[in-house]
């Protein structure tokens, strides 16, 4: 915090943010507690950090939880949808959201080999992570009944931010979101991202890499 | 088998229990035998059982053109029941949470507006318009935002505020059977009719305002074919079969659904 920008401090200190809070919102930031409680007392998460917040809207079944490790601070907005389609056979976590992860409104993230996202990734809202995809390559079956493709895995590294509507799909293999990359609002990314880059459009390319002097310190954010 | 002795000194040491192999026991029957299926959770099961009086309400109460056995309906969605007259619904849909499905202008003729075969599945936050028509076919699935809208907003004239224009005439929207309709996807008809062929996959985040031909795959913005069914070499090909031996061949495309 000692290293936040003086513009940033001025803002905070803006006297308009001691508005009170309207009482009724009140009530659904209460269920939304009682929701995360609930979650970190009687789901079988692999592993739940401090300060783990989620929404009352989202949706994680209790059956995928030990599959899911969850660090410190992280968050999960409104309508977040955690999903696992097929059990794996082992006992290893598939999808880890390590500290200070916060995931934004609306988001899907579908893992069936393992998505991990690195220290500090911001997800905005309504961002599809999915790590395995619809089989469709037979003809003669609808592809609602031909079941999903063995896919690959996802890495998001520390510190990423992935913009509004942005969607990351992995094919096969290893899709790896490199340190400190900006994801832009509606890009599809479907390959791996070098550290410090900024990816847009749909496909999504490469625009320019970020000059890492550029960058806020991590301890920052 | 991992045990934590804290000794008078206040160090702690950690001791391993190891079998022969030198492999951790704990770890050896996690990795021959998966977690036993945990219960589900009691909450869950009260909210599943609102959906499924959300659903029975809608299904008898509501005037629809017709409705299937087995609809069911998120509690979130917006579904009036003033135009569920022009709405037709099929066996086994199911439409989940936060999605409208909505006849903004009823006109004379139109009805069913919107009609949504057996065993569709209408994902999240999705959003269905017509003024026109919309027909999705049977075993359709829509990921999750699907925007699909038969018409427009004008926006032609320069002195009026867009928002008081109305709509465009519109087109209408069939979505053939059996296709995949990925997260994010926008299907838009400014006029006459916008046919997504059988079998097809529109991919993430893909702008579709032209027909699709049936076993392709389209994606991007503005959606193209990256992939077709070839039918006379019984496999898919990357590129149009239009524009096959051109642009589309030389570079090929990865395959983004």
């Amino acid at each position: 915090m000692s290293s936040m920008p003086e513009a940033m401090r001025h803002v905070m200190r803006d006297p308009r943010s001691k508005t009170l809070e309207d009482p009724l919102s009140l009530v659904t930031r209460l269920a939304s507690r009682f929701r995360t409680l609930w979650m970190s007392w009687t789901y079988p998460f692999a592993s739940v950090g401090g300060e783990f917040r989620a929404h009352y809207t989202c949706d994680l079944r209790r059956s995928i939880a030990p599959y899911v490790r969850i660090g410190d601070s992280v968050r999960l907005d409104r309508d977040v949808w955690v999903n696992i389609p097929v059990l794996p056979g082992t006992n290893e976590p598939v999808i880890v959201f390590d500290e200070g992860c916060k995931v934004g409104k609306r988001c899907m993230i579908s893992a069936k080999n393992r998505i991990h996202f690195e220290r500090n990734v911001v997800l905005a809202p309504s961002v599809l992570v999915m790590d395995h995809n619809h089989a469709f390559e037979n003809v003669n079956v609808p592809i609602k009944s031909q079941g999903i493709t063995p896919g690959g895995t996802i890495r998001i590294e520390e510190g990423c931010r992935v913009g509004f509507g942005a969607a990351i799909v992995c094919g096969k293999g290893e899709l790896v979101i490199g340190k400190n990359s900006v994801i832009g609002p509606n890009a599809v990314v479907s390959r791996s991202v070098p550290p410090n880059s900024v990816v847009a459009g749909n496909p999504g390319q490469l625009v320019n890499d970020l000059l890492v002097n550029d960058l806020p310190a991590a301890d920052a954010r | 088998m991992t045990t934590t002795i804290s000794n008078p000194s206040g160090a702690v040491a950690v001791v391993e229990g190891l079998n022969g192999n030198g492999l951790n026991r704990a770890t050896e029957q996690a990795m021959s035998k998966p977690n036993p299926k945990s219960f589900e959770d009691p909450v869950r099961v009260f909210l599943r059982a609102l959906r499924k009086l959300h659903s029975l309400w809608l299904s008898w109460t509501y005037p629809f053109a017709s409705v299937g056995r087995r609809f069911s309906v998120h509690y979130s969605c917006s579904l009036s029941r003033t135009i569920a007259r022009y709405i037709s619904i099929g066996n086994n849909v199911l439409i989940e949470q936060n999605c409208r499905v909505d006849v903004p202008i009823v006109r004379e003729g139109c009805s069913p507006a919107i009609m949504i075969d057996d065993e569709c599945r209408i994902g999240q936050g999705g959003t269905i318009l017509a003024i026109n028509r919309i027909h999705i076919e049977r075993d359709v699935i829509f990921g999750q935002s699907v925007l699909v809208m038969d018409h427009n907003h004008a926006f032609e004239d320069v002195t009026v505020p867009i928002a008081l224009q109305g709509t465009t005439k519109g087109g209408t929207i069939r979505i053939e059977e059996g296709c995949w309709i990925g997260f994010g996807a926008a299907i838009v008809c400014n006029e006459g009719e916008l046919v997504i062929g059988r079998n097809s996959v529109v991919g993430v985040n893909a702008v579709v305002t032209r027909s699709i031909p049936s076993y392709s795959v389209v994606t991007g913005n503005p959606a193209r074919v990256v992939k077709q069914f070839d039918s006379s070499k019984g496999k898919w090909v990357l590129g149009s079969s239009a524009a096959r031996g051109s642009e589309a061949q030389s570079q090929p495309v990865e395959v983004t659904v």
